[in-house]
């Protein structure tokens, strides 16, 4: 993964680093409207670049395996494959690159899977064009967007995935080998608690005494945590099999 | 059903051995002699008569002398030998297996015993056997000659006198012994038996007074008591003797009576005017005595006993009637005993009354003078005690067979109830959601809808140019988050939705300029409204918030969400400049607000002042918003 920048050094936002050359950026979008609204936005930053705007996951799959974006927006509901699948492919293939499911409001379901599958962060679809490259920026930058709902989802994740972790290994198969960042730090629940009660980053950082990037970065960490703890069997079972 | 056989064998078989462990054989050394050969004299002379005189007459024994009609027996003598091969050596006895009145006895001219007879002092009537010693020197070899003097009981009218046995005192004791255990002894354990057993039973009635069976038996019991009593109580002085009279009627009355009472009252006969009159019959013969003097039982005797015979036959012919009905085992009972303890009676009678009549069928038995009515009435008694127990058995297992089918009816009931309950709560639950669906609906028709169709008629007439459709679809899109907002929480928390609400309008007034802080105090993490509530608060403050966003030009807003109490406070606080004008303050949002409020049963207040900007409170009585709680608990149930 690409968050390696220090965030708390990283203070502006979005980051002005003009020695940086541009991130770049691939579009996945089926709506018309919408890919040219996306469009647009990365356009009109000169701090993004645009490889790639397609309308397919079929498309998506072909330009990701000729060049390597940093950034893949990524609407769910595509016509010929499910988004889930495409992220499940970048997570695999490149794992640099950063995906931002682009999702309707009120669409938590679908946002928490594509999280699962290793998307870092999200976009709603009514963002002003200005918030939609912030949002590129962002998560750049290490941080992630989580809305309260989100922040509820992801706790009853773990919560759900601690009670049951004893009873998921089976009997006979040699124990997987124990993953550190399966289970969430105190200070990560903490935040979640405090996200999930509709607080603004601002707010949750003023309460655990540290900056909102900080809060941002540490959502993206706990985005992680999450997508490698779903797919920790899967890996696991596959690493067995000499899949991977 | 085994066990019960088994246990029957095993105690039959423990009283086999308890009968032949006292079973105490007469020693028959063949050296007892019965006389059965007497002369006889009335004479109430108290010395023997002497033997050549032609007053004696040649009788049998046992005899019955019977007096001329109307007139009391008087004493008489009686004389009579035995043959002795030798003097024995050993002690001899004379065995008289009754002798009621009492008397002298000689030997060979000596007095060897004298037994009370009646005086003016004392009145005797004597149920056990005399056993007389006869010294071995008033014995000789040859013919020896002994004479009774028998007196009379004091209201018999036969002189009765038994066969007499004369032999070795080891022999004639083991007879007397026997004879005087069925005469005596065993009527004073009838007594002892009867008296525990009544006070149980009569206690047992006491506390079960509509358990007449057990009062019927009780005082049977009791009455046989006391009528036995008579038969133990051998001397009492003569003004006592008539109480006695007078009890011992009483009390066999009482016992006939009460057995027929008892037998139809077993059979399920129950009149209400055969019984108040058998009892008062019974009455009436001790009152009859009493007021005709003591002392004159002749007609009282004759008439009101003789009466009390239909009504044994009567008592009888019940319970065999009742046993035909029946036709159990058990039922078989009573009748038996009864029909038993008559057959004991009659016996008793002819022993009594007409020992002629008994002495061509069973001479030697008639002789002993055996009363049997005795043991025939123990018997009765004892199988009343087996029906009453029997039924006592029966009515516990009834008893308990209710107590289990109650049981298994109030599980069925409780189970059914549950069922209903369920069922209730669930369409409860179906009623409440329905309604929460018809108020949603109205929502978004109201809100959201006409929104779309007043957009969609103004862009058709060309009166909408592109940022006037782009804020009204803002703020349909706005508006049906709200509806998501309010709907999403599965488990229908004002806060999780308020959270929600506030993590979006935080970025909204961001980008206008308004900071905003919140504060949540509310004890503990949930608070449960119904969806169409927390939609309607929402909505409220979404008013609020877009009036402070759009004309308020403050810098600042605050939003608190409190519980006091049983109140729900939500405040909207801003620093602006307020609605402008009073009409803006009568305009359709805070109009609206206003609506969803009174809605909601709450009341909104609005304060603006100069400098100190809008105080929108809103104040949502929780106790009283039934709805609400009938809501959560369908919830809950379901």
């Amino acid at each position: 993964m690409s968050s390696a920048l220090p965030v708390e050094q990283n203070a502006g936002m979005p980051p002005l680093l003009e020695n940086l050359p541009p991130t770049r950026v691939l579009i996945v979008e089926d709506e018309p409207e919408f890919l040219h609204h996306f469009t647009q936005a990365v356009l009109a930053d000169p701090a993004l670049s645009l490889d790639a705007a397609v309308a397919s996951g079929a498309a998506a799959l072909a330009v990701l395996s000729a060049t390597a974006p940093d950034v893949l927006l990524l609407d769910l509901g595509l016509p010929d494959l499910n988004g889930i699948e495409v992220i499940r492919h970048v997570a695999r293939a490149c794992p640099q690159c950063d995906v931002l499911v682009v999702t309707m409001f009120g669409d938590d379901q679908h946002v928490f899977e594509a999280l699962e599958s290793g998307a870092t962060g999200y976009l709603l679809k009514d963002l002003g064009l200005e918030r939609i490259a912030a949002s590129i920026h962002e998560v750049r930058a290490g941080g992630s967007p989580i809305s309260p709902s989100i922040a509820r989802r992801v706790l009853e994740r773990m919560r759900a995935s601690q009670d049951a972790a004893p009873a998921d290994l089976p009997a006979g198969a040699p124990a997987p080998a124990p993953q550190p960042d399966r289970v969430l730090t105190p200070r990560e629940i903490e935040l979640l608690k405090l996200t999930a009660k509709g607080l603004s980053f601002e707010r949750v950082g003023e309460l655990m005494g540290i900056s909102p990037h900080t809060v941002v970065a540490h959502v993206k960490k706990i985005y992680r945590k999450l997508a490698v703890h779903s797919r920790g069997e899967a890996v696991f079972e596959a690493t067995q099999l000499g899949l991977l | 059903m085994n066990w019960r056989v088994l246990a029957g064998a095993i105690f039959s078989g423990l009283l086999a051995f308890f009968v032949w462990l006292a079973y105490d054989p007469l020693p028959a050394s063949g050296q007892v002699q019965m006389v059965r050969q007497a002369v006889v004299q009335e004479s109430p002379v108290l010395k023997p008569p002497p033997a050549p005189d032609p007053a004696w007459k040649p009788t049998a024994l046992p005899s019955s002398l019977r007096s001329a009609a109307g007139e009391a027996p008087r004493p008489a003598w009686y004389r009579m030998r035995f043959q002795l091969a030798q003097q024995p050596s050993e002690f001899w006895a004379l065995l008289l297996p009754y002798f009621s009145g009492g008397g002298q006895i000689w030997l060979n001219g000596h007095i060897v015993g004298d037994i009370p007879v009646s005086t003016p002092q004392m009145h005797v009537r004597w149920e056990r056997p005399q056993l007389l010693l006869l010294p071995p020197g008033l014995l000789r070899a040859g013919t020896n000659d002994f004479c009774v003097h028998a007196a009379p009981v004091e209201g018999e009218t036969v002189l009765n006198f038994p066969a007499p046995r004369v032999g070795p005192l080891s022999e004639l004791r083991s007879q007397y012994e026997r004879r005087l255990f069925w005469v005596h002894t065993m009527p004073e354990l009838t007594i002892g038996g009867c008296l525990v057993v009544s006070v149980m039973v009569l206690l047992i009635w006491w506390r079960l007074p509509e358990e007449l069976l057990y009062g019927w038996f009780g005082i049977a019991t009791l009455m046989w008591a006391i009528r036995t009593l008579t038969f133990v109580i051998e001397a009492v002085p003569p003004e006592r003797w008539q109480w006695w009279r007078l009890v011992y009627l009483a009390s066999t009355g009482g016992f006939i009576v009460v057995m027929a009472l008892f037998a139809s009252r077993l059979a399920g006969l129950r009149s209400r005017r055969v019984e108040p009159c058998l009892l008062a019959y019974w009455a009436a013969g001790p009152a009859w005595f009493l007021l005709s003097g003591l002392g004159n039982d002749t007609p009282v005797n004759v008439l009101w006993t003789a009466g009390l015979i239909p009504i044994a036959i009567g008592a009888v012919t019940v319970s065999f009637v009742a046993a035909y009905r029946q036709r159990t085992v058990a039922s078989l009972v009573l009748p038996v005993a009864l029909a038993a303890a008559t057959l004991c009676g009659v016996h008793d009678y002819l022993v009594a009354w007409w020992p002629e009549a008994l002495m061509p069928i069973a001479p030697d038995w008639a002789g002993e003078r055996y009363f049997l009515l005795h043991h025939g009435a123990n018997a009765l008694l004892v199988a009343m005690g087996l029906l009453l127990s029997a039924r006592f058995v029966r009515s516990v297992r009834a008893v308990r067979d209710v107590n289990e089918t109650l049981a298994s009816r109030i599980a069925d009931r409780e189970k059914a109830l549950a069922e209903n309950f369920a069922r209730v709560a669930e369409l409860e639950r179906q009623n409440a959601a329905a309604q929460e669906r018809k108020l949603i609906m109205r929502e978004i028709h109201d809100g959201l809808g006409s929104k779309l169709f007043t957009s969609l008629s103004r862009v058709e007439r060309g009166a909408m140019d592109g940022p006037q459709m782009a804020a009204s679809l803002r703020a349909c899109i706005s508006d049906m988050r709200l509806a998501l907002e309010a709907l999403a929480p599965d488990d229908h928390d004002l806060l999780i939705a308020f959270g929600d609400f506030m993590f979006r309008w935080q970025a909204e007034l961001q980008a206008v300029g308004v900071r905003c802080e919140w504060t949540v105090d509310v004890a503990g993490d949930e608070l449960p409204l119904a969806p169409h509530a927390t939609l309607q608060v929402l909505r409220i403050a979404q008013e609020a918030l877009t009036n402070v966003a759009k004309h308020a030009h403050a810098k600042r807003v605050v939003l608190s969400l409190r519980r006091s109490d049983d109140w729900l406070l939500l405040s909207i606080h801003d620093d602006g400049t307020g609605l402008g004008s009073p009409i803006a303050a009568t305009g359709r949002g805070v109009l609206n607000m206003r609506a969803r409020a009174e809605q909601l049963g709450s009341t909104l207040t609005i304060e603006q002042s100069e400098g100190q900007g809008t105080r929108v409170v809103l104040a949502l009585p929780l106790q009283a918003d039934v709805f609400l709680a009938a809501y959560t608990r369908a919830e809950r149930l379901g």
